[in-house]
């Protein structure tokens, strides 16, 4: 599963996924959602009305200009310079439509992996209308994952040795199993 | 040091000269490699060569410098790297 077929270019592009895997990955996308912290404020973003992205966008322009605490959040939306007051200056102005891009394309993506779930499909071979946003979605999902399995250069070669009991491995292998995805999904493009 | 040089030495020259800023991208282990090339690609409109070299460059050296300008460009450039998720920063040009 996770093998895709046809092309952004001619309109085809598709991905076969497992019921199991749609699972892993809709949980994965909405961790993340909240983890961005937006999610009561998604309905904003989506909004054509001006007052609900003026009330949006002023929310977010109350959000603490350092760096995130959370590590991951801290990858997702780093530091533009190495100087703490220009990097927080520039968050200041940035973050806020980082957050929201990255919301969008976790947002795009969970709504393409929930349709075969709604519907109770046994498995769902997923028309990719937009690829990018799979791309950078996934790369997101990736990066949030290694950053808390405390990903380095040697850790598939750890994780190949790694007993089944230690309790790392099962999603390990979620994280791998995500870059072989983005890996089919490049070679697609 | 009199109190004149110590104010001459906090003046920003750099700013008088206008040298260039610079986009620095940042090794890190989970981003793929076909996925920093992909990327350098689509948003610098580089060429496959020149993309792939650069992604080398990031990932044996621990950086690279992938563009150069203006300060507001550089930033441009570090927000949309960091829309795909690649870890860059700017500054100014290093002559040292």
């Amino acid at each position: 599963m996770g093998e895709f077929k046809g092309t952004p270019a001619t309109g085809d592009l598709t991905v076969a996924l497992s019921n199991d895997e749609l699972h892993i990955l809709i949980n994965l996308v909405e961790q993340l959602l909240e983890l961005l912290g937006e999610r009561n404020f998604a309905h904003h973003y989506q909004s054509d009305d001006p007052f609900a992205q003026l009330m949006a966008a002023q929310l977010m322009s109350m959000e603490p200009l350092s760096a995130p605490e959370d590590p991951v959040l801290n990858r997702l939306l780093p530091n533009a310079y190495a100087d703490p007051d220009a990097a927080d200056e520039f968050r200041k102005f940035t973050e806020p439509r980082l957050r929201q891009v990255k919301q969008q394309h976790l947002l795009y993506l969970r709504e393409q992996l929930v349709f075969p779930v709604d519907h109770e499909l046994p498995k769902a071979d997923i028309a990719i209308s937009d690829a990018q946003q799979w791309l950078l979605a996934l790369n997101d999902l990736r990066l949030a994952l290694a950053v808390r399995l405390e990903v380095n250069s040697d850790t598939f070669e750890k994780f190949e040795l790694m007993p089944d009991s230690e309790p790392k491995k099962s999603l390990l292998a979620v994280y791998f199993w995500l870059g072989g995805i983005q890996e089919k999904l490049l070679d697609h493009l | 040091m009199s109190t004149e040089i110590e104010e001459l030495s906090e003046l920003d020259l750099s700013k008088f000269f206008d040298l260039p800023w610079v986009c620095i991208v940042w090794d890190d282990p989970v981003n793929l490699q076909s996925y920093v090339t992909f990327v350098f690609i689509k948003l610098f409109g580089f060429s496959k060569e020149k993309a792939n070299q650069l992604m080398m460059q990031v990932h044996t050296e621990g950086k690279a410098v992938v563009t150069a300008g203006s300060r507001e460009a550089m930033e441009n450039d570090v927000q949309r790297l960091h829309e795909h998720g690649l870890w860059a920063t700017l500054q100014r040009e290093d002559h040292g």
